[in-house]
């Protein structure tokens, strides 16, 4: 019987259709490509594919400029291909969901074409247009390197529309009813295709008023509740998963009450790992944890150490800000709007104790976790390729010609592998890391695999435990009669701690990956010692 | 704090780390059987199973016979198989005391917990009192669960029809009609099993039942019945216990009935909601022939206490037996010196039994002494059938009841569940 709560357990991979493999030799990634490397995905233990925009784009914003929702971008394929690879991914268990950019198209899209060919164009009411820049004063602008105003002027209609990103990203306008009708027949396209749901894109810019921020109005939720009624009379178990980067008592409204989001990213969480590691002390960490406010229980938090976008510091204090930069950004090169443009293994250092730590962290906090492609094998990046590309650069299957990634001749790649001696695909490879039984590519498959052996840490409570060693994290996590014990040392050192169990006194710890023995908790403070950025999870069993 | 495993027990655990055969061996003062059934796993350890994670968990009951002693320093006598056999690994045998409620069930008990903890992928759990252990049955029973072939493996053993009446006529008959596994020997106290199987008995909330403890071994016979478990049956030879002093008949047959009934109400959920026929068995081959039997069957007088036993408790048996089935009985034994009580009739009595004990119509405890008459009667009945027929026809008559009560099984499940009587 399938579980519509399946969200709650599911491990999700993060790609680029184009960064994966190229099916046809074009330099460009695609379905066909994808379609092959299932197994990839499948024998990490993977249970959820997230496409990045797979859409007719210009691409003038790496795909979130869509031209035509119901359409595969050529370059990708056709829909016949992508309908193809989403069987062969049902048939081997995993899922897809894909993005749904709704807050905004491209200004290449039919409807705006359309809408700014004449103000009495029947699509005109699709977008937000005004005679005068001085609606909406005081929202704020986001992409502020590159934006002077929310507004943009039509020379064709001799107007103004609104964008809250570029301005070649006209604003959709969700009080127009026939607006809302268009993003469900899209979605329902894509559900009865067989996506099993969508990331929403930028959702608290959905509407706008006058006199307010323009973000996160009731109004917008009324618009996510409409859709996901929509989506669950006609299609049960599908996923809405929010990208709101906001801080988490922002967030929760986008879950309502079970009856909007099931899903929404953590982001604030995200930076705090890292600034844990750095600092070696849980401090930061445990307050933003603690900051979170409960969720309906049908809800669930995403979580992720990387992902497309540059590793954001925008819910960050300042101070916390120049620390990160300081320690993880000392190249300012590394550094994008408000944030670093880097991949996982090269943020740590390519320290592996490092990256498996965080690893540990992200599949054992409260949530479902996101991979990144390439991080399981520990890719590195190129900041120099510009805004966020560096780390969307072709996959590494081998350490052969172009990485294996593509048979097309180098320089017609959608961009460059990755080919520095440390990093680059003739040391950093899947098929390489295949072959060798300690490679970061078998840890992380190991650790799902054990993370995938309980569903404590997918849909159960936590509470943490307050050592005096601040370099040790540790917490409980519950769920129903079954307890996980995860101990964590934040540090570069050997530490030493004395936890207090007194409330698990009689259990046996049965650490999970080995599956040795520890001796039974008692009363008195469990001692326990941790290597370097050692962590362990123990099964919690009362025999 | 009550916990299943002792302190030093979990200690002598965290030392053996992760295995891949686990061993149990429960005992009560069983110094004069014990020392060739470690023999035999130490031999299995060191020979077949060289390179695979061993350790023998004795779990003893507070024998004073020095029981543990004998366990620990039991070693291979035989020069020729210490030289050849040599394991790999540090082997690791274990000898602790239970916790809990006295009895085989809770010993059981801490060997599955000891299984879980310790991650066995194959559970062997021998019976002391079984003196013709050898290496060789110790790996057949381990093989199943170690190959991923099977979650449990029961034994088999080359015995005559008339060896062991009150299983052959009892225990297998009504437990195959209960469960659809054909197994020869439901009340074998020694099988094997993978490690999912030992964690799942573990995980079964009746073990602080008093009732576990009379019916154990055939509550996990009837564990086997579980859905998506693979069943195995692994001939194991000529079966010889170690000679003591045993119940007897009129003692056992009680004992064994009140041990079939119970696991049958323990596990009423389990086998009542079964709609699928007899599973079929992964049988390890069979032994060439069978042997004659080891003991004989005094039909005679089974026959006269038969129609003497059903003379004089009549009243109460005819609380618990319907008159029709009453009257056939006793038309069974009208003439002297004689039964003739056929499969269907035999089949009919048990269940009126089983559902009898079930919804306590009279004292449990009476009804399953007044049974023995009526097994009496049965076994003589059986032996004349059988007198001059070889092993091998003898046996096929024994399945052809057995296949009987299998077809009774509807019947079994009505009466068991229809209201008492």
């Amino acid at each position: 019987m399938p579980d519509d709560l399946w969200y709650k357990d599911a491990i999700f991979y993060e790609l680029h259709v184009k960064a994966y493999s190229d099916g046809d030799g074009n330099g460009m990634g695609d379905f066909p490509g994808l379609l092959t490397r299932l197994e990839h995905l499948k024998g990490l233990g993977i249970d959820c594919v997230w496409l990045l925009p797979m859409y007719p784009s210009p691409f003038r914003d790496d795909g979130y400029d869509i031209s035509d929702y119901c359409a595969i971008h050529p370059k990708y394929g056709t829909l016949e291909d992508f309908r193809a690879f989403l069987g062969a991914a049902h048939e081997r268990g995993l899922r897809v969901i894909t993005e749904l950019v709704i807050n905004h198209t491209s200004d290449q899209h039919p409807w705006f074409k359309e809408a700014r060919s004449s103000r009495e164009s029947p699509k005109r009411g699709y977008y937000v247009w005004s005679d005068t820049d001085d609606r909406y004063r005081g929202v704020r602008i986001i992409f502020r390197d590159a934006e002077m105003s929310n507004w943009a002027w039509d020379p064709v209609s001799k107007t103004y529309y609104w964008h809250r990103f570029f301005s070649h990203q006209p604003d959709l306008n969700f009080d127009n009813p026939a607006v809302r009708e268009e993003i469900w027949r899209v979605m329902r396209f894509w559900l009865e295709l067989g996506v099993d749901g969508f990331r929403v894109d930028a959702v608290p810019y959905l509407v706008e008023r006058e006199g307010t921020s323009c973000e996160n109005l009731p109004e917008t939720h009324e618009v996510m509740r409409e859709l996901r009624r929509l989506m669950d009379a006609e299609f049960p178990g599908r996923l809405l998963l929010a990208e709101a980067n906001m801080w988490p008592e922002e967030v929760r409204p986008y879950f309502g009450d079970g009856d909007q989001f099931h899903m929404a990213f953590h982001f604030p969480l995200m930076p705090r790992m890292f600034m844990a590691l750095r600092l070696e002390d849980r401090k930061p960490l445990v307050e933003i944890v603690e900051r979170t406010p409960a969720i309906p229980s049908s809800c669930q938090w995403g979580l992720f150490l990387r992902n497309h976008d540059e590793l954001t510091l925008e819910m960050v204090t300042d101070a916390e800000r120049d620390y990160m930069y300081g320690e993880y950004a000392k190249d300012p090169v590394a550094r994008l709007n408000l944030g670093i443009r880097r991949r996982l293994a090269p943020l740590l250092d390519g320290d592996r104790r490092r990256i498996e730590l965080m690893n540990a962290l992200l599949l054992s906090l409260p949530g479902s976790p996101f991979l990144y492609y390439g991080d399981e094998i520990g890719m590195g990046d190129n900041v120099y390729l510009g805004d966020r590309n560096g780390v969307r650069t072709p996959m590494q299957w081998t350490g052969g010609w172009n990485g294996g990634f593509s048979t097309a001749d180098p320089e017609r790649l959608y961009q460059p592998l990755i080919s520095n001696p440390v990093y680059g695909y003739q040391a950093v490879n899947v098929e390489s890391q295949r072959r060798q039984e300690t490679s970061l590519l078998n840890w992380t498959r190991r650790i799902i695999e054990v993370r995938r052996s309980t569903r404590v840490f997918g849909r159960g409570s936590i509470e943490f435990l307050n050592p005096v060693n601040h370099r040790v994290l540790a917490y409980v996590r519950t769920l129903g009669s079954e307890r996980v014990l995860v101990v964590n040392n934040l540090s570069g050192t050997a530490q030493a701690v004395e936890l207090d169990l007194a409330g698990l006194a009689g259990a046996i710890p049965i650490e999970m990956f080995g599956r040795s023995l520890f001796p039974r908790i008692r009363e008195r403070p469990y001692v326990m010692t941790l290597g370097p950025y050692d962590f362990f999870w123990f099964k919690l069993r009362w025999l | 704090m009550s916990t299943i495993l002792s302190d030093e027990l979990l200690s002598e655990l965290m030392a053996v780390g992760q295995v891949d055969v686990l061993v149990g061996l429960p005992t009560l003062n069983h110094s004069d059987s014990v020392g060739p059934v470690v023999r035999a796993a130490h031999v299995a350890f060191n020979r077949e199973l060289a390179r695979e994670r061993t350790a023998l968990v004795n779990v003893d009951g507070g024998s004073t016979d020095g029981t543990p002693d004998i366990v620990r320093d039991a070693s291979i006598v035989d020069r020729e198989t210490l030289v050849a056999s040599q394991s790999l690994r540090t082997g690791h045998r274990i000898s602790a005391p239970y916790h809990g409620v006295p009895g085989k069930a809770s010993a059981l008990r801490t060997v599955f917990a000891a299984a879980d903890l310790l991650q066995a992928r194959a559970v062997v759990v021998l019976d002391p009192e079984i003196a013709s252990v050898t290496a060789e049955s110790v790996v057949a029973l381990v093989r199943p669960a170690l190959a991923g072939e099977a979650d449990f493996a029961s034994p088999a053993y080359a015995r005559h029809p008339l060896d062991g009446p009150l299983v052959t006529q009892v225990v297998r008959p009504l437990f195959r009609a209960a469960y659809g596994l054909p197994l020869q020997e439901p009340l074998a106290g020694e099988f094997g099993c993978s490690g999912r199987f030992a964690s799942r008995c573990l995980d079964e909330p009746v073990w602080e039942s008093d009732d576990l403890r009379l019916a154990i071994d055939l509550w996990i016979s009837g564990m086997a019945a579980g859905d998506g478990l693979r069943v195995s049956e692994v001939g194991l030879g000529p079966r010889r216990l170690t000679a003591r002093p045993r119940p007897a008949v009129a003692a056992l047959v009680p004992q064994v009935l009140d041990a079939l009934f119970t696991s049958l109400r323990l596990h009423e959920a389990r086998w009542t909601s079964l709609t699928r026929g007899s599973l079929p068995l992964r049988r390890s081959t069979r032994p060439a022939s069978l042997p004659e039997p080891g003991t004989t069957v005094d039909a005679e007088a089974y026959a006269a206490l038969f129609g003497e036993g059903l003379a004089a408790l009549g009243p109460m048996l005819e609380r618990v037996l319907p008159s029709s089935i009453l009257d056939a009985l006793r038309a069974a034994a009208a003439p002297a010196g004689s039964v003739r009580l056929p499969d269907e009739l035999w089949a009919a009595v048990l269940l009126e039994l089983a559902a009898s004990h079930r919804h306590a119509t009279i004292s449990r405890d009476h009804l399953v002494r007044a049974a023995v008459p009526l097994y009496l009667g049965r076994v003589a009945s059986f032996a004349a059938e059988v007198e001059g027929l070889d092993p091998e026809a003898a046996d096929e008559r024994l399945e052809a009841l057995c296949r009987n009560f299998e077809r009774s099984r509807g019947d079994l499940v009505a009466r068991w569940t229809a209201p008492a009587r």
